[in-house]
């Protein structure tokens, strides 16, 4: 395959359909839910990826899109509450020749199981981590979540919510991820384009998917779903390209020199040559934290989706087997006699 | 014997002695469990029988000189089979004031005591509280006291090496150990072997060590204070012939999970967070990348036994090790892993508790957390070590249960069997149990309408397991979580006759675990008391059931592994005894269990110190319950 | 799999389906109602909101109206993907099975 960015899974001999990778599970969202969505999109998009159905494996933990798996004709694991990136990264480092995707949502992934979540986007284990953002708690019915505005009025905040909610780009980013993208639910040609980049690469990816829940937090994200407000909502990065958006690409982001900030504004003759150029592959991870937190937190306008940073570092399974076989090559194979042995002993005789 | 070099012989009056009871005690920094581990290691390669007790603070380094610095290393050996580390000391090394006052209480009258005169400063006994030094005082007049200036003797030793007074200091363990190796006849080229290779990167400390250890034998030769030595001939008929080795708990443990994966062929993984006492069992893993075992040091407890679960999803032998408060938050896994019913060992060895408790010391606590400890109606096996050696044989057999039965498993070791040590018989690897399992590879059910599926819950008939299917095997694909799920199919269920049978079977496969029966050690037959133990107590126990059948009485005896399955002959051996005495670290945790499922009225005898029973102590508890009336 | 509007859709087009629809894939022609087959998601939200009970998952369309998916289809066939009917103008024309239905009266 060209590139054979996975070299260890392997490839499926024939070409596959959407239909292959259907369970044969009646799916149990609510109608309407953004889940569906992402489940056509990725049902949709893996036999483009054409690795081998069975090499496949996705790992839930406890929520609404923690569903996910029953509903995937691949191997796959619906666990406990926020430990699905343990779980998988027990999967992932023993076993290199697997794709082994992790589907959680804002309570699983940031509540429950934060601990998990950082410590896998640190070690980069070959995990793919959807993280369905909903900004609601839905399976256990409308508490407010990790990712809640503050003042959410929920069931268990009546009096509006307290807390300062997690931007899980900018978490990710302080986690030392090396892949790290947003992309909206309804959005299939983004988020196909999203995940496809995510599978092949090295490493923990980690793709948070603005999603609807239309039952306890319908419309969190209609300003960057309505076509009309979308347009100037929304900042669509492009590696390599100058971060434009808006009417006629009329806005752009810079960088303010006098304090390092970045800065929307009306792109002009004048200014044109100072847009900054989108660059996801830039080791500082500081742009891309500025560029993770840049949407005004009460209106999401100006909301970057796209590959926020993708950066190269060597991933753990890969190396974890490698130290297995460098102790191989030093040592020699393990020899059980021997080691039972070892240096001192003695020896009763008849 | 082999002496070294340069060494004189034995010129002093040698007596001889059937067994010794020394322990080393000294600060945390002074490398006592290391002169503990050399003195036994030079014991075991004489040919005597031993069995050793480290009791280490949980501190790492308590402030130097202190009561809660205090650090020791009891070692039993003799010339026959024994079982305990020894109740008392004959011999106590104490290395500055606080190891002498820490221990004292424990050393009888009339035993030798060895102190480090030059410790004995107004500032360290002021320390401790000694107002005046115990050695002038008269406290130690009941003892055989020897005031030995070791650190003088030692840096004067080594005063032709470029060495700083520190190190010259840190070397008077191997001084110690030198002496006590000249009164014990210990061989002593085996230290200085291990020396050269531990300092291989530094010689000039290898050749101090070893100047060390030589002058402290040559000074037993020849100072005034040992008037003689000892001689403990070897325990020739002790042991069965074969080739052995000194093992501790942790440490055969860790072997013989690098067994299991050998015998299962499957690659070992191994989840774990650092806990003491477990965190050996890591360290040695880590060590052993050449057998293919991965261990993943995880970011918390739940997180090691959740990479665990995952690679045993996999295909891996898989493996999890804590103590008590990590078993606590690894609970809700377990359950998941019980739903699933994946192959899962998870090793607690247990410490003092509730809470983080005692880390350092022993308890058999734990009992009824690993039986009942999850929500839900969850069985688990439960297999517990008697002995340091017997956690190999032990820790293959959880590794059966848990691959033949697709079973979680709790092996309960705990803090005296990790650090305590005995002489092993090296085993022959191709006479362990094979463990190969076969995974499914095809598809195992066929529809009404004549269709073959793979059925992720459709039970072996007899051992009720689940078939294994890994990711990799085409066609088997197939989705397993913690919901309930229907027999069979493995599809999401919430009927309510299913849940009802999957409980009842999910039970019965733990039920039908096949168990060796009990074996009852009862000389006479006509016993009227059967002492049953579990686990670690099993040393203790047999020493002081020996002493009783010394005396004369009739006890039979009995040893529980198996803990959940019990042995299907345990109601019958409990109905045949009058009374039955079950000694426990705990407050009674088997004993409820025996009293709740065979209705049978057993005698708690329990204790909670964070140390083994004493074998005369419990000695006295069986001889009371005999001629109780 | 994919969600069809039916027969009773056709001269009535309330529309209460399009303001559900999480994906914008349900396009407006002239007569009625159209669903993208493959931009539809299977969530179900239109089906409940149709007043005239119009909407049906592909399974479950009532024999008389069958052959409603393949109209979808074919009308797709030649209209394509387009990636959301918001940004769309209605379509042109409609399918001729559609067209060819005779014309409903308010009164009907």
């Amino acid at each position: 395959m060209p590139g054979d960015p996975l070299p260890l899974v392997p490839w499926a001999g024939t070409r596959q359909s959407a239909t292959e990778f259907k369970s044969d599970q009646e799916v149990r969202w609510c109608p309407g839910c953004g889940d569906y969505a992402v489940l056509a999109a990725v049902q949709g998009f893996l036999p483009e990826l054409g690795l081998a159905r069975e090499n496949i494996v996705f790992v839930s933990g406890i929520g609404c899109s923690s569903r996910f798996p029953y509903y995937m004709n691949t191997y796959g694991m619906h666990s406990i509450h926020g430990r699905a990136p343990a779980i998988a990264t027990g999967l992932a480092t023993s076993r290199t020749d697997l794709s082994v995707w992790v589907v959680t949502g804002d309570g699983d992934a940031l509540s429950i199981g934060g601990n998990h979540l950082i410590h896998a986007l640190r070690r980069n284990v070959n995990l793919k981590i959807l993280l369905f953002n909903n900004r609601i708690y839905g399976l256990t019915k409308g508490q407010y979540s990790p990712t809640s505005e503050t003042g959410k009025i929920t069931r268990s905040t009546p009096m509006g919510s307290l807390e300062t909610p997690f931007n899980p780009a900018s978490l990710a980013i302080g986690a030392e991820a090396t892949f790290i993208a947003r992309t909206l639910d309804s959005d299939r040609h983004h988020l196909v384009d999203v995940l496809r980049q995510a599978a092949v690469h090295q490493g923990t990816a980690l793709v948070e998917i603005y999603q609807n829940c239309n039952i306890f937090n319908d419309g969190a994200f209609a300003v960057l779903k309505d076509k009309r407000s979308a347009q100037e909502a929304v900042i669509r990065l492009e590696h390599g390209k100058p971060i434009r958006f808006g009417h006629a690409g009329g806005k752009g982001v810079i960088r303010d020199t006098a304090t390092g900030r970045l800065r929307v504004v009306p792109v002009t003759a004048g200014n044109e040559a100072d847009v900054l150029v989108h660059d996801a592959h830039e080791t500082d991870p500081g742009t891309a934290f500025a560029l993770s937190r840049l949407a005004d937190p009460h209106t999401l306008h100006h909301t970057p989706i796209g590959v926020l940073r993708q950066v190269e570092r060597p991933d753990y399974d890969t190396q974890m087997a490698g130290q297995l076989d460098a102790a191989v090559e030093r040592d020699g194979k393990g020899d059980l006699a021997a080691l039972l042995a070892g240096t001192d002993t003695w020896t009763v005789k008849e | 014997m082999p002496e070294p070099a340069g060494a004189a012989r034995h010129t002093k009056p040698t007596r001889r002695l059937h067994q010794v009871v020394i322990r080393f005690a000294g600060d945390s920094g002074d490398g006592m469990q290391l002169t503990g581990d050399r003195f036994t290691s030079q014991t075991a390669a004489f040919g005597n029988d031993l069995s050793t007790l480290p009791n280490f603070p949980a501190e790492i380094r308590a402030p130097a000189g202190t009561l809660p610095g205090v650090s020791s290393f009891q070692l039993h050996f003799a010339d026959h089979d024994i079982l305990t580390p020894g109740d008392a000391p004959d011999v106590l090394v104490a290395m500055n004031p606080a190891a002498l006052k820490a221990n004292l209480p424990d050393v009888p009258a009339g035993a030798d005591i060895i102190v480090d005169s030059d410790e004995f400063t107004p500032r360290a006994l002021q320390k401790v509280g000694y107002a005046t030094s115990p050695l002038d005082s008269g406290a130690l007049d009941r003892f055989n006291a020897h005031a030995v200036p070791l650190t003088a003797l030692t840096t004067e030793a080594l005063k032709d090496f470029a060495l700083s007074r520190k190190e010259a200091d840190r070397c008077k363990n191997m001084f110690a150990l030198g002496l006590l190796s000249w009164m014990y006849h210990r061989p002593t080229t085996g230290t200085e072997t291990f020396l050269k290779r531990k300092f291989a990167a530094r010689p000039h400390l290898a050749d101090a060590n070893i100047a060390a250890l030589r002058a402290g034998w040559n000074f037993g030769e020849t100072t005034e204070t040992f008037a003689a030595s000892y001689d403990v001939p070897p325990a020739t008929s002790a042991f069965p012939p074969g080739t052995y080795r000194n093992i501790s708990g942790n440490l055969a443990l860790s072997y013989g999970l690098i067994a299991a994966g050998r015998r299962a062929d499957l690659p070992v993984y191994l989840g774990s967070y650092p806990i003491t006492p477990a965190s050996d069992i890591l360290h040695e893993l880590s060590r052993h990348k050449n057998f293919g075992v991965r261990a993943f040091q995880a970011e918390d407890e739940i997180a090691a036994i959740g990479a665990a679960l995952g690679a045993a999803f996999g295909g891996s032998l898989a493996v999890t090790t804590t103590s008590g408060p990590g078993m606590a938050l690894k609970s809700e896994t377990v359950g998941l892993a019980v739903s699933l019913e994946l192959p899962l060992l998870i090793i607690d060895i247990q410490r003092g508790g509730p809470s983080t408790g005692l880390p350092t010391k022993t308890e058999q606590a734990d009992l009824l957390q690993a039986m009942y400890g999850r929500n839900g109606e969850a069985p688990v096996p439960v297999v517990a070590p008697r002995t340091p050696a017997d956690c190999f044989d032990t820790v293959i057999e959880a590794a059966r249960i848990a691959l033949t039965y697709r079973t979680p498993v709790f092996l309960l070791s705990d803090g005296y069997l990790a650090h305590g040590s005995e002489p092993w018989k090296i085993p022959d690897p191709d006479e362990l149990p094979d463990l190969r399992q076969q995974f499914a590879v095809r598809p195992n059910h066929t529809t009404d309408d004549g269709t073959e599926v793979f059925w992720p819950y459709k039970r072996h008939p007899d051992t009720l397991a689940r078939p294994w299917a890994v990711p990799g095997t085409p066609g088997l694909e197939h989705r397993i979580g913690g919901i309930e799920k229907q027999d069979g199919t493995g599809h999401i269920s919430y009927d309510p006759g299913n849940h009802d049978h999957m409980v009842r079977v999910r039970q019965a496969k733990i039920d039908g675990i096949g168990v060796p029966d009990l074996l009852v050690d009862d000389p006479t037959d006509d016993a009227d008391l059967l002492v049953l133990g579990w686990g670690s107590s099993y040393g203790p126990i047999t020493a002081a059931v020996r002493r009783l059948r010394g005396e004369g009485e009739r006890v039979a005896q009995a040893h529980l592994r198996h803990l959940n399955p019990r042995p299907r002959n345990l109601g019958t051996v409990l109905a045949r005894y009058r009374r039955v005495l079950v000694p426990e670290m705990n407050l009674g945790q088997l004993s409820a269990l025996l009293r709740a499922t065979y209705l049978k009225d057993v005698t708690a005898h329990t204790q909670v110190t964070g140390m083994p029973f004493s074998a005369e102590r419990l000695a006295t508890t069986l001889r009371e319950a005999l001629h109780a009336r | 799999m994919t969600y069809v509007i039916a027969q009773p859709c056709i001269d009535v087009k309330d529309k209460a389906c399009i303001e559900e629809c999480p994906v914008d894939c349900i396009y407006e022609g002239p007569r009625k109602m159209y669903i993208q087959p493959d931009e539809c998601v299977d969530c179900g939200a239109c089906e409940p909101v149709c007043p005239v009970e119009a909407v049906f998952y592909q399974d479950d369309l009532p024999a008389d109206w069958a052959d409603y998916l393949g109209v979808e289809r074919d009308f797709f066939a030649t209209v394509g993907a387009p990636g959301g009917a918001s940004s769309q103008p209605p379509l042109e024309t409609d399918h001729p099975a559609v067209a060819g239905e005779p014309q409903r009266t308010a009164s009907s």
